[in-house]
């Protein structure tokens, strides 16, 4: 089949979004999304699980047709399209597809070839890039985890493709891979239009130029990093071990200390949550020393976004 | 492959009851369709429908909003009508397809090709046939089978030959009419003009060697039926063409009689004595081992019928009686010499070489294959195989308008015993010199008169023709070929065996042989693809 | 087309490397090795051989046999994920069923083929019949390859490939089981309707014993066309959702 396909739109913006939905029967999984990315930038997508972010960069890819509203890639529509939209994404899903019985170098050129790449070479080069050319005639079913999701990443780039769509790259693999593949995906951003997605706030906040954060199928808030998170985390969140008291005692002091909105007990600890963006640290330490305690150990709790969307959601319901 | 557990989730009972449900629809739809009213099949099809669809929305309700409302329902519609698109396309195509039939026969011996002789014998048919077969639903592929055959009769005669099946459980009518047995039972039967079946005309076709073979002699049968009769003469002792016993000709009767023949009795001494003739329609006449000689009445009866073109089959036979048939110096010998050059001499041919158990059971040493008599008894399964044979005499300056010739021959280490009364009393035999001949001899000859019409067959012997030997070797095919001959339907008639063998030959090996073929396929083939595979999962599980 | 060529190869590549693809391919082998012997013993001497013995058992022999084949096709692809990113290549889905559908039938070709060798063995003591074996051959290739079709259906319907394995089998069963059920049923048209429908029916009476006819030919090639258009709308069907 030959498309005649037409660019329309700013070419700058790589992927655009426009009002996307997809309802599964009652069950609305994305609701009236909007966004672009333009090129060379790094987009994160952020959610919890369930937000919708999975089967947004599903219709994105064109693997399911939107219920309502229209996206482009690369300037071509993903439905009128679907053929040029593949041919320019690369696309890592959630869970590495995997064919347990071919070599690395074997699944990788097969990707290749299936996106009408002519010059096995950039196999070659792609593996060089992943760390997995020593690997190459390695079956699947004998890879790590963290070697697999850099198969995988070498597969979505195969086509050196302008659009690369990354589903949670970065879960169920150990710290150190971590940090190879976030430092990998900020890479793609010097060549490559980026979307991935994750739940890790911190992540986001390192790897992307621009966050949209959804939750329940809608976008709740857009922009950089640091925009997002004074927006988004109004409060700070500590965790305390004092000794010398009932930890009813403690709980009490806790709560009388101004710009605490709140304690609980945690473990063989306590989760402190200030209500302000103030720092109440020098506050605490000199209250529990004041009133004749040992602080043991005080530190600040990295929030995940699912903590925020508890906050907000929690601020939603009561308002 | 990973081990799983299987989990019957409400999921996948709603899957399946959703599958049951459109099944049961479709089946009930289509089956409605179909017949054009509610049977019992269809009724409980579109109930299995419902209740399959209810378990469904029960099991799994969203899904089944979903499916009444979405994309999934537009979508699956339009495939749907896709694949019932596609489905009707097909069919027609498969229905275009079968209405043409065209086929090949892939079989290197062509078995299911009509084969050269009975396309003669289709070219004799000027009268409407019709082949009726008696199928019932178990016999489905039986028909389809033989309908491959029946097919090509039609379309060979030129439609002259139809087909028609029937199944005897829906019409009993015509299972008593044509008093049908068996299932898959073949009928054949002359069409009256009218278009009514002629009934006395119905003969079975057997089924005994293949649905060509077995059909074509029917329909060979039929052509000649009733015109060829064939008399046996009764009067002097002969072997009885009604005896089943092994003395009896019981078998070469039936067989004659199976080919369409008339054969009937016939007393030469009657006739003689009433002044009678041998009827016009006797297309030859049998001497099967006659004891005592002719008298002079019946030799002038015979005369008459051999001057209208007549044929005698005789087996001349040494009988140690009084006054024995066609003893040499007898009225009957002196007329066959005179008029066709032949005649058996009162001794018995003695042949060492060729005998089978002694010396006068004798096989034959030489054929003459030049005569259509003989041209099927050349090889090695074709012996002939006589009991106790007369030598016959050959005239080479034949009478006027007549030829004659030898067919079979005995050895020339043979001799002629003539020393009957020795023979006939204590079974010797010895070389007596001045009395006896030396061989080799005919045993079989033959005569024809062109200016008559009048022809000859004369053997030596009668009891190669009787049940108990008559399976044996050639000796059918020498009576076979024989009376094709006398009797003038050569080209009507094939009564014989294998016009229509197949000829993939059977299979000779020796057990070495058969021991590599078995190593070979059941244990180096497989094993080879079974190391392969033991190869791989070995890499595999080492890599 | 060269989406399908890469599909195709990749799953020739997967049974030539596949451990259970060489043991069903034993397991065809020995009961056919047997066969061929057996008929051979009992023929010697007595009659021609039979050059469609390993066909014939073909023919009930794929009911069992086509399951194992296909079950992996599309239900592994969709369990492993590896279907989600074939979607979202730029090949159509047409091209996916159709590389898969012909590297299995490649496969059954290939074992085909090594069976045939019998009749080679053969001529080294008879003159066997080439042509009989040559149609039922051509015939029981089509008929596995219906069948394989008919597999491709049920395994891009369940992720689950004893469930895929089964269904194809409960259903080839029924095609085949339905020649014999042809026979009690009550007239001779509906018996001759139902036998018609089945695998078996367009195998037995023709190729089986050396008759190449279109209609069969037809018969199995829309098999073939139909289950594989059904195939491709399912694995269509995943994005219907």
């Amino acid at each position: 089949m030959h498309y005649e396909a037409e660019h329309t739109g700013n070419f700058n913006d790589m992927i655009e979004i426009e009002k996307l939905t997809k309802r599964y029967g009652q069950h609305v999984a994305v609701d009236h999304i909007s966004f672009k990315a333009k090129q060379g930038e790094i987009v994160g997508l952020l959610g919890p699980n369930g937000a919708g972010k999975t089967t947004t960069m599903r219709m994105l890819t064109t693997f399911m047709p939107p219920s309502e509203g229209t996206a482009k890639v690369a300037g071509f529509d993903i439905q009128q399209d679907s053929f040029e939209v593949r041919k320019r994404v690369g696309y890592l899903p959630e869970r590495i597809p995997i064919y347990p019985d071919m070599t690395v170098w074997g699944y990788i050129a097969f990707w290749a070839q299936l996106r009408d790449v002519k010059n096995m070479k950039q196999v070659d080069a792609i593996l060089d890039r992943v760390q997995l050319l020593d690997r190459r005639k390695t079956l699947l079913r004998n890879l790590s985890k963290g070697m697999r999701q850099r198969l995988g990443l070498a597969q979505a780039l195969v086509h050196d493709p302008p659009v690369v769509i990354l589903d949670e790259p970065t879960i169920g693999i150990d710290p150190q891979q971590v940090i190879e593949v976030r430092d990998a995906v900020r890479q793609l951003g010097e060549k490559h239009t980026v979307l991935f997605s994750t739940h890790i706030l911190s992540e986001a906040e390192q790897v992307c130029d621009r966050v949209v954060i959804i939750n329940r199928g809608k976008i709740v808030a857009q922009g950089t990093p640091a925009t997002l998170r004074t927006q988004l985390q109004p409060g700070a969140h500590l965790f305390v071990q004092i000794s010398g008291a009932s930890a009813e005692t403690i709980l009490k002091l806790l709560r009388t200390i101004p710009g605490v909105s709140d304690a609980q007990p945690n473990g063989n600890g306590f989760s402190v949550r200030t209500g302000t963006k103030q720092d109440v640290r020098a506050e605490i330490s000199g209250r529990v020393a004041g009133a004749g305690y040992a602080l043991l150990e005080m530190r600040p709790v990295a929030m995940t976004l699912e903590d925020i969307f508890l906050d907000i959601v929690g601020r939603e319901a009561t308002p | 492959m990973r081990n799983e557990n299987i989990v019957i989730t409400r999921y996948q009972i709603g899957l399946i009851a959703s599958i049951v449900g459109a099944t049961g629809l479709i089946l009930g739809i289509v089956g409605f369709l179909w017949q054009g009213s509610f049977t019992t099949f269809i009724i409980s099809s579109l109930i299995v429908g419902g209740l399959g669809t209810a378990l469904w929305a029960l099991m799994t309700p969203s899904e089944f909003r979903a499916f009444i409302q979405g994309r999934q329902v537009r979508q699956s519609i339009s495939s749907v009508f896709a694949a019932l698109l596609l489905l009707g396309i097909v069919i027609l195509a498969y229905g275009l397809a079968q209405r043409a039939v065209i086929s090949m026969d892939m079989t290197i011996d062509n078995q299911y090709t009509l084969s050269d002789t009975t396309r003669q014998i289709l070219r004799r048919v000027t009268r409407p046939m019709q082949i009726t077969g008696f199928y019932s639903p178990r016999g489905v592929a039986f028909r389809e089978i033989d309908d491959q055959f029946w097919r090509q009769y039609e379309e060979e005669s030129g439609g002259l030959i139809t087909r028609r099946y029937v199944d005897p459980d829906v019409e009993p009518g015509l299972r008593s009419q044509f008093q049908v047995v068996n299932e898959g039972e073949v009928f054949l039967s002359f069409v009256n003009p009218d278009g009514s079946l002629d009934m006395p005309s119905t003969q079975i076709v057997p089924r005994e060697n293949g649905q060509e073979r077995d059909m074509s002699q029917t329909i060979s049968r039929m052509l000649i039926a009733g015109s060829v009769t064939v008399y046996f003469e009764v009067g002097h002792g002969e072997y009885d063409p009604e005896d089943s016993t092994q003395q009896g000709l019981s078998r070469i009767n039936l067989g004659i009689q199976q080919s369409g023949l008339i054969t009937l009795p016939l007393s030469l001494p009657e006739l003689a004595a009433s002044g009678g003739r041998i009827p016009d329609d006797a297309s030859a006449l049998i001497f099967a081992r006659p004891q005592t000689d002719l008298s002079e009445a019946e030799v002038i009866v015979l005369d008459d019928y051999l001057q209208r073109g007549g044929s005698l089959f005789i087996m001349a036979d040494a009988v140690f009686v009084d006054n024995p048939f066609l003893q040499e110096n007898g009225i009957f010998s002196q007329y066959l010499w005179n008029n066709f050059g032949l005649r058996p001499l009162d001794a018995i041919v003695v042949d060492p070489p060729m005998g089978v158990r002694t010396p006068v059971d004798i096989q034959s040493a030489a054929v003459f294959t030049g005569n259509p008599i003989a041209s099927r008894l050349d090889s090695d399964t074709a012996q002939l195989q006589f009991n106790i044979v007369r030598p016959i005499q050959i005239n080479t300056t034949p009478p006027a308008n007549t030829t004659n010739g030898q067919i079979i021959l005995s050895s020339d280490q043979s001799f002629a015993e003539r020393n009957l009364i020795a023979f006939g009393q204590s079974n010797t035999i010895n070389f007596d010199d001045g009395q006896d001949i030396r061989g080799p001899f005919a045993t079989v000859a033959w005569a024809d008169n062109q200016a008559t019409g009048a022809k000859l067959l004369l053997t030596g012997d009668a009891d190669f023709a009787t049940n108990g030997l008559v399976v044996v070797g050639g000796n059918s095919i020498l009576f076979t070929d024989g009376l094709v001959w006398l009797s003038g339907f050569a080209d009507q008639l094939n009564f014989g065996v294998q016009f229509f063998g197949s000829t993939a030959p059977f299979m000779f090996a020796s057990g070495q042989q058969l021991d590599f073929i078995a190593f070979l396929t059941v244990f180096l083939i497989p094993g080879v693809v079974l190391l392969s595979g033991l190869a791989i999962w070995y890499r595999r599980v080492r890599a | 087309m060269s989406g399908t060529w890469y599909i195709f190869r990749r799953e020739v590549v997967q049974y030539l490397t596949s451990p259970l693809a060489y043991t069903v391919a034993f397991a065809i082998l020995v009961i056919t090795g047997f066969l061929f012997v057996g008929d051979l013993t009992t023929a010697l001497t007595t009659r021609p051989v039979n050059a469609a013995v390993v066909p014939s058992f073909l023919a009930f022999g794929m009911v069992v046999f086509a399951p194992i084949l296909t079950m992996r096709l599309l239900a592994e692809e969709s369990r492993e994920g590896t279907l989600e990113l074939l979607l979202t290549a730029p090949i159509s889905d047409t091209q996916i069923v159709l590389g898969k559908f012909l590297g299995a039938w490649f496969y059954y070709t290939i074992v085909l083929m090594i069976t045939f060798s019998y009749q080679i063995i053969l001529l080294t003591i008879t003159r066997p019949d080439l042509g009989h074996a040559i149609s039922a051959y051509l015939g029981i290739w089509l008929y596995g390859g219906a069948t394989l079709a008919v597999g491709m259906i049920f395994s891009a319907l369940s992720e689950n490939q004893i469930v895929a394995a089964f269904l194809t089998f409960a259903t080839l069963l029924l095609l085949w089981f339905a020649e014999y059920a042809a026979q009690i049923v009550g007239t001779v048209e509906l018996a001759q309707i139902i036998r018609q429908l089945t695998l078996g029916g367009h195998f037995s009476s023709s190729f089986g014993v050396g008759i190449v006819r279109l209609e069969d030919i037809v018969y199995y090639a829309g098999i073939m066309v139909v289950a594989l258009f059904i195939a491709i709308r399912v694995v269509e069907s995943q994005r219907w959702r």
